[in-house]
């Protein structure tokens, strides 16, 4: 019996245009399907759709059927379903409903009423599972983002579930953690719905690819047709290689010697050398919580180093992991006016040039998250800094916009110097000279993270 | 100690310095919640604490001048259109102190709630009302996040060379700010609703009893009667 079925699913936000159309498939036990498709195409109504949060609790307009583990979503509530149907959502802070890593992950054991004292146990396994066992006890305020969303996947594993929605996991976890994670789901038979807006690494995981675009599903093929159906008709999505410029790394923007940082007692960064020139394009990867945020802030001047020194000519600016942070303002063109000395006409200029014309007046939240992640690129754009560090551009980012997002940087390369923190190979791939990446053992005072400088493009670890 | 009679604790020296009447009695509970506010954690501290002495400050300020009680004049002002004329009094002095000690109190008990207690293991605790437990919870949760939400939207401003200085430069970030955790809120609703949150039969994991527990219900209850009776 298939774990879900949708037939003729068509759903619309209360007020908004359809979002889902006319969606028919069926989900077999033990299955893995990776969903793509642009920003806003309908890839998370699909999953809230199959956990029925839709219609349960955005309301709006239904029609069609879904099934989820023979129970009919209209007539059932997501509660109902929860345990069987387990969802990691986009964004862990705003999941995370305890304050201890371990009482979190024990929250929805509680609510299926497990029995007490099967709870330790089941919390352990799942955290030891993912590989976040000795974050058992650490306060969820404390961890990074990356940590958190690995937090809040143990969380749904532990609720032992049948069918596990994972919505874009790639915009906090590294894509190796994020192919794990769905190796791990399949280990357990469970069937896995990712939607995604990296295929790379996924594609060789899953059995099946569905390809959502203008609310409908184009493409519904196994990973080998997809590729060829991706590399015919949405290239963007296999290759993000651009043409790059032959630039000579001039002066010396920012340097950073011997560099350590510690949140409380806690080593983040410890003993970091590195040198950033106008004209390059450097791309700082590494695992969750090796402290690559840290790192950029300090290049930015955000922090200050508790040891070892940062030497910084011109102008830096940063962009924040998290467009909500540039929501401050009541209009759009007010919110990139900010770091320009309200100069308006020139804010304008910038939305257009980041494909936000026609949005000026909009109010910053009444925007897409798509268009939300373009606001505060324009935003901190505009500053025209001599230093631009950007912290995971690309989050939430579909192929095509990071393509666009790559050709930018590397078209104003020469101006600056940039720094761009990602897990994101192909764009560091097609975006940076040099790749560094941040060593192991996030956390752990004693390790000294190393520092590689890796060819052009390619990516190395010691 | 577990969190529950820690809790407890915390809420029967708020209620003993409400009961109260003697100034140096209220003192001695604001002294001694002082010392354990003292032990939490650095980084949040400050705010809780300041908040509360900075209202426990004003109350003392503004209260002999807005109230007209007592016959011994230490200070006799201007006559104020709509107030009338301003003055203090020993009796005003001493009701403001005791009203600012008694502030003070309420709001450090309240801090040493939200720094030390582990509110997870208290909702885990509650016997009943467990819904209402964990509203509190995330309540209390609310002032970290903000705080950190506040924190985020003001680096994301030096990221754009904007420093925000001042009162007003601060006050300007809570419209977004409470914007924000109406998203967040409802974002959270809809993550625990997925997460089975309302369903009938939960349970609960088991939380472990300190020696201290019955003996700290003991206190608390003796706090509260002596606050009334004798302090």
């Amino acid at each position: 019996m298939a774990v879900a079925t949708l037939a003729s699913l068509s759903f619309a936000y209360p007020g908004g245009r359809p979002a889902v159309r006319d969606v028919s498939l069926a989900l077999e036990p033990g299955e893995a399907v990776l969903v793509l498709g642009p920003s806003g195409s309908g890839k998370s109504t699909l999953l809230r759709a199959l956990a029925g949060l839709v219609p349960h609790f955005h309301g709006g307009s239904f029609s069609g059927r879904v099934e989820v583990l023979g129970r009919d979503t209209r007539l059932t509530r997501p509660a109902e379903l929860a345990g069987g149907v387990a969802t990691l959502f986009q964004d862990p802070e705003d999941q995370v409903v305890m304050a201890r890593v371990e009482h979190e992950v024990a929250f929805g054991l509680e609510n299926l009423g497990v029995p007490p004292q099967e709870i330790g146990d089941r919390v352990r396994e799942a955290l030891d599972a993912i590989g976040v066992l000795p974050l058992a006890g650490r306060p969820t305020y404390e961890l990074s983002s990356g940590e958190l969303q690995r937090v809040c996947l143990a969380a749904a594993l532990a609720l032992r579930p049948q069918l596990l929605l994972l919505d874009e996991p790639t915009s906090q976890l590294d894509p190796e953690g994020a192919e794990a994670a769905v190796r791990l789901a399949l280990e357990r038979g469970v069937a896995v719905v990712v939607s995604e807006h990296r295929p790379d690494r996924l594609l060789d995981a899953v059995d099946r690819v569905l390809f959502v675009d203008g609310a409908r599903v184009v493409l519904d093929a196994e990973p080998d047709a997809a590729r060829e159906w991706l590399a015919r008709e949405r290239p963007a999505w296999v290759d993000t290689a651009t043409a790059r410029i032959g630039l000579d790394p001039a002066d010396l923007v920012v340097s950073l010697e011997d560099v350590s940082f510690a949140h409380g007692s806690r080593t983040v960064v410890a003993g970091v050398d590195l040198e950033l020139r106008r004209g390059e394009v450097v791309a700082l990867s590494g695992p969750n919580g090796c402290g690559k945020t840290t790192l950029a802030k300090l290049a930015a001047g955000l922090l200050e180093p508790a040891k070892g020194r940062v030497v910084r000519s011109g102008r830096p600016a940063y962009l924040s992991q998290d467009p909500g942070r540039y929501l401050t303002r009541a209009r759009a063109d007010e919110e990139v006016a900010l770091g320009i000395d309200g100069d308006l006409a020139r804010a304008r200029r910038w939305l257009a040039d980041i494909g936000l014309a026609g949005l000026e007046e909009r109010h910053p939240r009444d925007l897409s998250s798509g268009e939300r992640e373009r606001l505060a690129l324009a935003s901190v754009l505009a500053v025209e800094p001599d230093l631009l560090v950007l912290d995971e551009p690309t989050r939430g980012v579909d192929p095509e916009r990071k393509a666009q997002l790559a050709e930018r940087l590397r078209a104003d390369a020469r101006d600056r110097a940039t720094l761009v923190v990602t897990h994101d190979e192909q764009f560091a791939a097609a975006v940076a000279d040099r790749v560094v990446r941040l060593g192991d053992s996030p956390g752990d005072p004693k390790a000294s993270h190393s520092l590689l400088l890796a060819s052009s493009g390619g990516w190395d670890s010691r | 100690m577990s969190p529950a009679p820690a809790a407890a604790l915390l809420a029967a020296l708020a209620a003993a310095a409400l009961l109260a009447d003697h100034l140096l009695s209220v003192a001695a509970i604001v002294v001694v919640l002082l010392v354990v506010c003292a032990t939490g954690p650095p980084g949040r501290r400050a705010l809780y604490l300041w908040g509360t002495l900075f209202s426990a400050f004003w109350v003392v300020v503004l209260t002999p001048l807005l109230a007209a009680e007592g016959t011994h004049y230490l200070w006799q002002g201007p006559t104020v259109p709509v107030l009338g004329p301003l003055g203090v009094t020993g009796e005003e002095l001493s009701s403001a102190l005791l009203a600012g000690l008694r502030l003070a109190a309420v709001g450090l008990a309240f801090a040493a709630y939200a720094l030390l207690l582990d509110h997870d293991r208290l909702v885990q605790a509650a016997g009943f009302a467990r819904r209402s437990a964990l509203a509190v919870a995330l309540a209390t949760r609310l002032v970290p996040t903000l705080e950190r939400d506040g924190r985020g939207l003001i680096e994301a401003l030096r990221g754009r060379g904007v420093e925000v200085r001042g009162i007003r430069g601060r006050a300007r970030l809570l419209s977004p700010l409470l914007a924000g955790s109406l998203e967040r809120g409802l974002n959270l609703a809809e993550a625990m609703e997925a997460r089975g949150y309302g369903r009938p039969g939960g349970t609960r994991a088991p939380s472990p009893r300190g020696p201290l527990d019955r003996p700290a219900f003991a206190v608390a209850a003796a706090l509260v009667l002596l606050g009334a009776l004798w302090l």
